[in-house]
């Protein structure tokens, strides 16, 4: 048995599912945010269905262009497009962080643009949240501070009260939820991989778009498929993917079609997600133990002063992976990524295996030109 | 110990900076009239004078610190050192040398900069990475935008230069400004530690008080702005934000905006346009170009078309209360660096931007808006559209956009951007 047809995996061929509908037939509400470090497990606890917002299998910008120059993100510029359309209408909340000059931007253009247009009815609240671009003591107190404001703008907003029973319960479940999906990547990095990097990206971004005790079940039932599965009897060379956001399964099948298995990565739709709990320890305030655990946990390159850190996860999942090459890639007009890229190509060059570094636009464009050159670095590895 | 001359080639670009500053003051003295181009000969004579003192400094040893654009180099005059503005030094050689400074920028691509990322950065990385500098001590803030988040590592982890970071909030509120006071002062007494100095705020004092000033007279040419023909030239927007973010902080910046005021008032009085006839106001929301100023003396003599403001001629701060405690300038230092051109808009939303933006359109008498967007700047990419409409829709006054690179001739040419701009003034007109 395998995952080529699994329903769980399907939900991330799209945007709507039908754990979205059974949650706002319940008459719960959904909520869109762009970036990790927007504390999920306060929005769960305040009966909010929190929505990574992604652009998969969106190749049209022509909306999200009139308003966002060419120099900007594809991927963002996408999901602007996707809001213009109406696609993200679900949305009862937006939940906005500094993450990025692109993605922050969307706080406005949601304001101005989407929740404003022509026959769009319904009041949607939107949040923001500054985010310190550095890993210190004084950017802790800040971030835990705006987090403790989030809260209470969560609670005014959507007429609610959040308790610490709600928020234990909420860890409680994400860490649950981490913990399944470090274990099914214990088994995407073993000699013979049971999961393919495509198969650990759907599960991911499936992960993301529904109510995560429902997750939590359909990661236990996939753990029990693949733990009974033989693994994958295959040649490929064991590749890691670093660098910025990938929610389009066309762009990981395009390298594993090139004879390559990515067995880890370095993606916030990825690894750098469900690498730590929030710790609960008796006597303190499990808000701030979920802010600790966001503020602290591997960073993206948007944290200034933590490349060291990075870098010495992706050598240490070098070995622990058994990786053969490193792929990095960028979005094009991705700053953070394309810096951070290019210190890692001078810095791995010292763990003496082959690396790639490639710009791409989110959607799947100019693929005969991206295959020709990852078929011929696949080629480059012995 | 070094030689002094290897001293002194620590700051190699600073050098090349005051060889070209002079070669042009030599050219603007020897050729034009008394009343040329007088931003640009006071301007040069200025800041080279600054440069050579600086050269000097090195000279004897003095430790080189290297700042982002958005800390004013006068919080820096707490010590003895030699500052240098990364953005500054590598936009001002852009304008100044006949070449530009494309050649670090390539260099800094061959070395896998991308080609998106911001030439302000870009130029001092390539003469880093030729090791034309050798800084002691960098300091920066957060802010205003990615690329400065994301270039500057390379300084910290290629070149192993001290990297001294001031977080700054993305929120305009009492807390952000004691927050970012607080990372300052921690952020000093860093580079102090770095440097083997103690921060002397006493001196410090004396410089904030000059800016003071500084601002006070700012804010008089800026008043006289909204006078019919504009009394500035454009090239004073361009050399005004060179001598801002260059030599802030010393007696000539001072002595700089004293002799261009007197300027200003003379042809306020005489209401006589810099280029022969106005016929055209623009204000330019975000920059000029840097890798050709004579844009700005086109626009003048050609067109007709003024440049009311760029984004570092319209953004003012309080005055420094240097007479309480510490404290309290630390706090007000805060909000004069949040308050910074394009720092301002950039650690903000947009709705303050646009409306700052209508306002002054109606103050200054505007007919038109450039926004010049740069590729580096992504934090303004999705604001044109936005502006633009408001504009129109509130004032029915048009805009313009083009997309270019502020520092490098090669992503819009000069000759593109003068053909944009002629037919826009054609349907003005």
């Amino acid at each position: 048995m395998n995952l080529d047809n699994d329903p769980f995996l399907k939900i991330s061929n799209y945007i709507i599912n039908p754990y979205i509908h059974k949650w706002q037939k319940n008459n719960k509400k959904n909520v869109g945010h762009y970036c990790t470090y927007i504390p999920e497990e306060l929005l769960y606890a305040a009966n909010l269905l929190p929505f990574r917002i992604r652009a998969t299998g969106h190749e049209d910008t022509d909306l999200g262009d009139v308003y966002m120059v060419r120099f900007t993100c594809s991927f963002v510029r996408a999901t602007l497009d996707m809001a213009l359309r109406g696609i993200y209408d679900f949305l009862d909340g937006l939940f906005i962080c500094n993450s990025c000059d692109h993605s922050r931007r969307m706080f406005e253009l949601f304001d101005l643009k989407v929740f404003n247009r022509e026959g769009f009815q319904k009041k949607v609240p939107r949040f923001y949240v500054s985010l310190p671009h550095v890993v210190t003591n004084e950017g802790f107190e800040w971030y835990k501070q705006e987090i403790k404001e989030l809260k209470e703008e969560i609670e005014n907003d959507y007429n609610i009260n959040i308790t610490n029973k709600n928020l234990l319960n909420s860890i409680n479940i994400y860490n649950n939820n981490r913990s399944l999906l470090r274990e099914i990547h214990k088994l995407r990095i073993q000699d013979a991989p049971k999961i393919t990097g495509t198969e650990a990206l759907q599960i991911s971004m499936a992960n993301s778009s529904v109510p995560k005790d429902i997750a939590n079940q359909e990661l236990e039932r996939i753990l029990n498929i693949l733990k009974d599965s033989e693994g994958l009897k295959t040649d490929a060379k064991r590749v890691m993917l670093v660098g910025s956001e990938v929610d389009d399964i066309n762009f990981t099948q395009l390298i594993e079609n090139s004879g390559a298995s990515i067995v880890s990565d370095f993606l916030c739709f990825g690894t750098r997600n469900f690498l730590d709990d929030v710790k609960l320890e008796s006597g303190k305030n499990p808000l701030d133990q979920i802010s600790k655990r966001l503020y602290y946990r591997m960073s993206c390159p948007r944290m200034m002063d933590d490349h060291q850190r990075r870098l010495d996860f992706i050598k240490d999942e070098v070995k622990r992976a058994k990786i053969d090459g490193i792929i990095l890639q960028r979005i094009n007009n991705c700053d953070l990524h394309g810096c951070d890229n290019m210190l890692f190509v001078h810095e791995l060059k010292e763990l003496d295996i082959p690396v790639f570094n490639i710009d791409r636009e989110f959607f799947q464009a100019d693929t005969t030109r991206l295959q020709t050159r990852i078929e011929a670095f696949i080629e480059m590895i012995t | 110990m070094l030689s002094s001359i290897n001293q002194e080639n620590r700051v190699i670009p600073l050098k090349m900076l005051s060889e070209a500053l002079s070669t042009t003051d030599q050219l603007v003295k020897g050729i034009l009239p008394e009343n040329g181009i007088p931003a640009l000969r006071i301007g040069v004579e200025k800041v080279n004078s600054v440069l050579k003192r600086y050269i000097e400094k090195a000279r004897e040893g003095l430790p080189i610190v290297g700042y982002h654009f958005a800390i004013p180099p006068e919080y820096i005059s707490c010590f003895d050192c030699v500052p240098i503005c990364l953005e500054g030094t590598g936009y001002y050689l852009a304008t100044m040398l006949l070449h530009g400074v494309e050649k670090y920028y390539d260099m800094m691509g061959n070395w896998g900069h991308p080609f998106h990322t911001c030439t302000a950065q870009k130029g001092a990385m390539g003469m880093s990475l030729d090791n034309l500098f050798q800084f002691d001590g960098i300091i920066i803030p957060t802010a205003p935008c990615d690329n400065t988040c994301a270039s500057y590592p390379f300084f910290k982890y290629s070149k192993k230069f001290p990297l001294i970071i001031a977080d700054m909030p993305f929120r305009k509120d009492e807390k952000s400004y004691k927050y970012y006071a607080e990372q300052i002062k921690n952020c000093l007494f860093q580079l102090g530690k770095v440097i083997g100095q103690e921060p002397d705020f006493e001196k410090m004092k004396e410089h904030l008080e000059l800016e003071n000033q500084v601002q006070k007279i700012r804010m008089e040419i800026f008043e006289l702005t909204k006078a019919i023909p504009s009394p500035i030239s454009n090239i004073y927007n361009a050399v005004s934000a060179g001598t801002f973010i260059l030599i802030s902080g010393t007696p000539e910046n001072l002595s700089f905006y004293n002799e261009m005021l007197k300027i200003v008032k003379k042809r306020y009085k005489s209401k006589k346009h810099h280029g022969g006839e106005e016929k055209i106001r623009s204000i330019w929301p975000y920059m000029v170009t840097y890798f050709d100023m004579s844009l700005c003396e086109w626009l003048d003599r050609e067109l007709g078309m003024s440049i009311l403001f760029d984004i570092f001629n319209y953004n003012f701060a309080e005055p420094i209360n240097t007479k309480s405690d510490l404290d309290t300038m630390f706090y007000d230092m805060a909000k004069k660096g949040m308050g910074w051109p394009m720092v301002k808009q950039s650690t903000d939303f947009y709705y303050p931007f646009i409306e700052d933006c209508l306002s002054m359109a109606k103050e200054f008498k505007a007919d038109c808006f450039i926004f010049t967007q740069s590729i580096g700047c992504k934090q303004f990419g999705s604001i044109p559209k936005i502006l633009r409409d408001a504009l129109m829709e509130e004032l029915g006054i048009p805009m313009l956009l083009i997309e270019f690179d502020v520092g490098d001739a090669r992503v819009t040419s000069l000759k593109t951007m003068k053909e944009k701009i002629s037919m826009f003034a054609q349907t003005l007109l």
